[in-house]
């Protein structure tokens, strides 16, 4: 690991745009849409120092949102999806914290602003949604207050105007009778009115991209279908970027156009859902789709990845799939992959050509 | 086994932050120190302040060593009695120990007993053994002490009084204080019970008190450490504020607490050696005790430690 | 139907009485104080039977009661009313002693591979202690070489049974816990959402053990889950709950082929699927109502679009068509 890097550094000290890697493989990745990104991720890292050493949580993650633009964020507990999601807000408590790389929102580094600035981005510019309402939701205000709150802090606003605004985004989001609901405190909700809820409080401010972090896993079934439904039909309406984290592969499927897989801190394949979910490069990703039940006929094994993955502690040399990937060679535990591009995804992977036939 | 039990605990995060509090260390090394000076007292000690043999009047009130008219033999200066001032903070630092960790076995084993069965039991027993620690609680310890003290050596003298007055200060601290035991560990014990390894043992078939002591008895032990050392320190304080009060220790056999106030009359004649010393003696001890518990506090309850 | 039941559930009701404060249960009523008890309807007469060698799964969403189905079964709370027989005797009035036998042959895996084991007991003491219980014939290297034994047969290094929980992963948590079932042999299994707090890549391998497991020990299981992905690889029956009542039980094949109640239907089609958009499901209207005040007649009439009026009167009561049982007067009448 430290092998590489200085060579990064090298990479982009002689060539900022270019994708970090010095692999000879073709690295540039092609967008699609205008040439400054909603958000742009740059090799961030971010380290966790612990009571005898320092951990490395994200290593080297880059990637970009798009304006309106759907990303989801895969991965298994520790992988470092969230870490990932909250150091975007700068929201990563003590132990942790930002160890290099630049995060740029609107013209600016996220990671160089104050306290302050960062505030005025949060809640009004990048809004976040998170797994259990009850987080967002301070179960002494009503819903009204909680809402208006986020709108007299980032704009002038008057009172009554805060107030209309607030029922028309609760309406946004399918609150039945939302005047009555604006008064009303959270703990009278059910949990999927909740996280309705917590959804208009992100949208009040109208803000350009959103970063739901597992918002559907602590809902039922035919709720989550409804949220899902529901955050598919704002992002397309109102043009909102989103990032999705989430270990569920079917909803990353149904939401998202974009899908970024991520293993033990770092970003493992990235590209359109729709080809991760049928043609994925990476043995990791092929072999968590292959898990699911429904690949495989009822009463049948199912496709098992060997091993668990690695603790942030003994992340081995090398790829760090290694240990559990079935086509792993020499060169896996010794080197870590680059990313190489196949059509709309990028993969660090030794063995992804051998995935190609 | 004992080395790997040691590289285990060297290893935990107790240690690490054990090694990192100044406070905690030197609070641990003192008590050490409090712990094996006075347990070898009869080694340690110059004189025996038992033996009325060795007490001569003659000496008595001398000043500390240093001081101008102190005797190099009496290192602390010596009493109203004559007897050696360190020697007697030592064998009474002894007794007020022995009381203290008695009196709080005592409390810890009717606390824990009642609390494990009013959480594992619930209901109307709960109940019933909650409202007593409520009403035993209404009555501060040491109102409920002295009535008892004074009620006893009035009925059966003084004389058997003084030949009972460990075992009867171990017995009355002990029973007054058993509710904060009981409180504890059934709130662990309650939250404990809801754990699914709790339903595990249940479905393997063991018996409800197999479950209490072998299974959850185990996971409250955290804030039951960090309340016995509160509590050791506090039965001190009880039974020096009895022993002040005459109706603890008899001088001839003193703790902490009846030195004190034997010497509480001399202290404006100038004499305030008597009193002074052994007041220090127990604030340092009682103040080491509770900056441990602090510190057991801080690293066993897991809500804190996320701060 | 060849085989015989193993378990069978006649008309079992659990209800939790909320607690409150003496005076917050006090209500004047018509002039007079009167005592009012609200309790939590988790069961309102559940009837099952569990075949044997079957892997019967129970689905539904939070609060519908199936983890209170399993924990009754388990006889880890007593039911309100209604009996539950294990071949023919009943358990469900033994208390401690006198169900030893049966803990023997029922076993059960929980949900939270974190809070499932006591953290102060090495593995090897946490699988002993069923083993000793059960099998007081057996001597210390007897029951030595069973734990070596089982700890393999679930994928754990024996030479680790003197570690705590807390050195293991989540997974490996889980598979201890299975171990801990399987010690003392048993026939019947209950594993209420064993799966549902791992990891997916983890998923796969210990439901890939319990099937194992199933074949090698010829076990009948019940299995807990929300997850119906789950459920139509591993059941070979299930049996959909609804706030404390089943609403439809059928083999697996049947079920995700042909569901027949509307609760059943919007469940499957709110699945999130691979290579299918979202916008397919089946809406339902309004919301679930509390377990404290169940409305009458059939419990999910409320969120139903083929609701009638017979509906909200009359609670259905679960009929046999073909292989398929349904709790629905909608079905009964031929309107859908």
């Amino acid at each position: 690991m430290p092998g590489g890097v200085p060579c990064e550094v090298r990479c982009r000290h002689r060539d900022p745009q270019r994708d970090r890697s010095c692999a000879t493989a073709p690295v540039r990745i092609q967008r699609r849409h205008s040439i400054v990104s909603l958000l742009e991720v740059k090799n961030l890292e971010v380290r966790f120092a612990m009571r005898r050493q320092e951990l490395i949580a994200l290593r080297d993650v880059s990637f970009k949102v798009e304006k309106g633009e759907r990303l989801g964020i895969v991965g298994e507990s520790g992988a470092g999806k969230s870490v990932a999601a909250f150091s975007i807000l700068n929201l990563i408590s003590k132990p942790g914290y930002i160890s290099s790389g630049e995060i740029f929102f609107g013209g600016k580094d996220l990671t160089k602003l104050t306290a302050r600035e960062m505030s005025q981005i949060r809640g009004n510019q990048i809004s976040m949604v998170f797994q259990d309402p009850m987080m967002t939701l301070n179960p002494v205000l009503t819903i009204g207050t909680q809402m208006t709150e986020a709108l007299h802090a980032h704009q002038d606003i008057s009172r009554e105007e805060a107030k209309q605004r607030a029922i028309e985004t609760l309406a946004r989001v399918h609150i039945p009778s939302p005047a009555t609901r604006f008064d009303q405190y959270p703990h009278e909700l059910s949990g999927g009115m909740r996280q309705r809820v917590v959804i208009a409080i992100a949208l009040i401010t109208k803000p350009p991209l959103i970063i739901a972090d597992e918002p559907t896993t602590a809902l039922d079934v035919t709720i989550q279908a409804e949220i899902m439904e529901l955050m598919m039909e704002l992002c397309e309406s109102s043009g909102v970027g989103l990032i999705l984290i989430t270990h569920d592969l079917g909803v990353i499927s149904q939401m998202t156009e974009r899908a970024i897989v991520m293993y033990a801190g770092r970003i493992v394949e990235e590209g359109d859902t729709r080809d991760i979910i049928n043609h994925a490069y990476h043995p990791y990703t092929h072999g968590l789709m292959d898990a699911l039940p429904q690949k495989t006929k009822p009463g049948r094994r199912l496709n098992q990845i060997k091993g668990v993955m690695p603790a942030l502690s003994s992340i081995p040399d090398g790829c760090a799939f290694n240990p559990r990937c079935p086509l792993v060679i020499d060169l896996c535990r010794t080197t870590l992959p680059q990313f190489t591009v196949f059509g709309s995804t990028r993969v660090a992977c030794h063995r992804a050509a051998a995935r190609t036939d | 086994m004992v080395a790997a039990r040691w590289h285990q605990f060297r290893d935990s995060g107790f240690y690490h932050d054990f090694s990192r509090d100044k406070t905690a260390i030197i609070s641990f090394f003192i008590l050490c120190l409090y712990v094996v000076v006075c347990f070898s007292a009869p080694l340690v000690a110059p004189f025996d302040p038992y033996d009325p043999t060795v007490i001569d009047i003659m000496d008595s009130e001398i000043p500390p060593a240093w001081l101008e008219r102190g005797d190099p033999r009496f290192l602390l200066g010596t009493d109203a009695q004559g007897r050696d001032l360190f020697s007697t903070i030592l064998y009474g630092t002894r007794i007020s120990m022995t009381i203290g960790v008695c009196a709080v076995l005592l409390q810890a084993f009717l606390g824990i007993s009642l609390g494990m069965i009013a959480g594992y039991v619930g209901g109307s027993l709960d109940n019933f053994l909650m409202r007593i620690a409520d009403i035993q609680l209404s009555f501060s310890t040491l109102m409920v002490a002295i009535i008892f003290l004074a009620v006893f050596q009035a009925l059966f003298g003084t004389e058997l009084y003084e030949r009972l007055a460990i075992v009867m200060l171990i017995l009355v601290i002990g029973i007054a204080e058993w509710p904060q035991y009981a409180r504890t560990v059934r709130a662990s014990v309650l939250a404990e019970k809801k754990k699914e390894y709790v339903d595990a043992v249940r479905v393997i078939g063991l018996r409800p008190h197999r479950i209490m002591f072998r299974h959850i008895l185990p996971n409250t032990l955290s804030p039951i450490l960090v309340i016995s050392t509160v509590q050791v320190a506090n039965a001190i304080v009880s039974e020096a504020a009895l022993s002040f009060l005459g109706l603890g220790m008899p001088v001839t056999k003193p703790s902490l607490g009846s030195l004190i106030n034997s010497g509480f009359e001399f202290i404006f004649s100038g004499s305030w050696w008597i009193t002074i010393v052994p007041g220090v003696v127990l604030v340092i001890l009682v103040l080491v005790m509770n900056l441990l518990g602090d510190f057991l506090r801080d690293v066993l309850n897991p809500k804190l430690y996320k701060n | 139907m060849s085989a015989a039941p193993l378990i069978t559930i006649n008309g079992l009701y659990k209800e939790f009485p909320i607690h409150k404060g003496i005076l917050d249960q006090l209500t004047i009523a018509g002039g007079r104080v009167v005592k009012k008890h609200e309790s939590v309807k988790a069961l309102s007469g559940v009837e099952l039977t569990v075949w044997k060698g079957e892997s019967l799964c129970v689905v539904g969403e939070s609060g519908c009661g199936k983890s209170t189905l399993a924990r009754v079964i388990m006889s880890l709370i007593k039911p309100t009313r209604g009996e539950i027989r294990y071949e023919q005797e009943r358990i469900d009035t033994k208390g401690v002693g006198e169900l030893l036998p049966y803990r023997k042959k029922m076993q059960m895996i929980f949900q939270n591979p974190y809070a499932s084991l006591n953290p102060r007991m090495t593995v090897r003491q946490t699988l002993q202690e069923p083993m000793t219980l059960h099998n007081p014939e057996l001597n210390v290297a007897e029951v030595n070489e069973r734990v070596v034994e089982v700890t393999r047969s679930v994928g754990i290094d024996p030479s680790w049974s003197d570690r705590y929980p807390h050195e293991f992963s989540g997974g490996q948590r889980q598979r201890i816990s299975i171990a801990r079932a399987l010690a003392v042999d048993p026939e019947f299994i209950v594993a209420d959402e064993p799966i549902s707090a791992l990891d997916v890549s983890i998923q796969a391998q210990v439901l890939n053990l319990m099937m194992d497991a199933r074949e090698q020990r010829a076990l009948t299981y019940l299995f807990i889950t929300h997850d119906l992905a789950v459920v139509e690889h591993f059941g070979s029956r299930v049996a959909v709950m609804y706030l404390g009542t089943l609403c439809e039980l059928a083999p697996t094949k049947k079920l995700f082929s042909s569901p027949q109640h509307p609760y059943t239907q919007a469940l499957l089609s709110a699945i999130p699927r691979l290579n299918q958009s979202s916008s397919d499901y089946i809406r339902l209207r309004g919301e679930v109502p509390t377990p404290v005040n169940l409305p009458d007649g059939c419990v999910f009439h409320g969120r139903c679009i083929h609701a009638s009026d017979r509906c909200r009167r009359e609670n259905p009561a679960l009929k046999t068509y073909a292989d398929t049982a349904v709790a629905c007067h909608a079905i009964e009448e031929g309107r859908i």
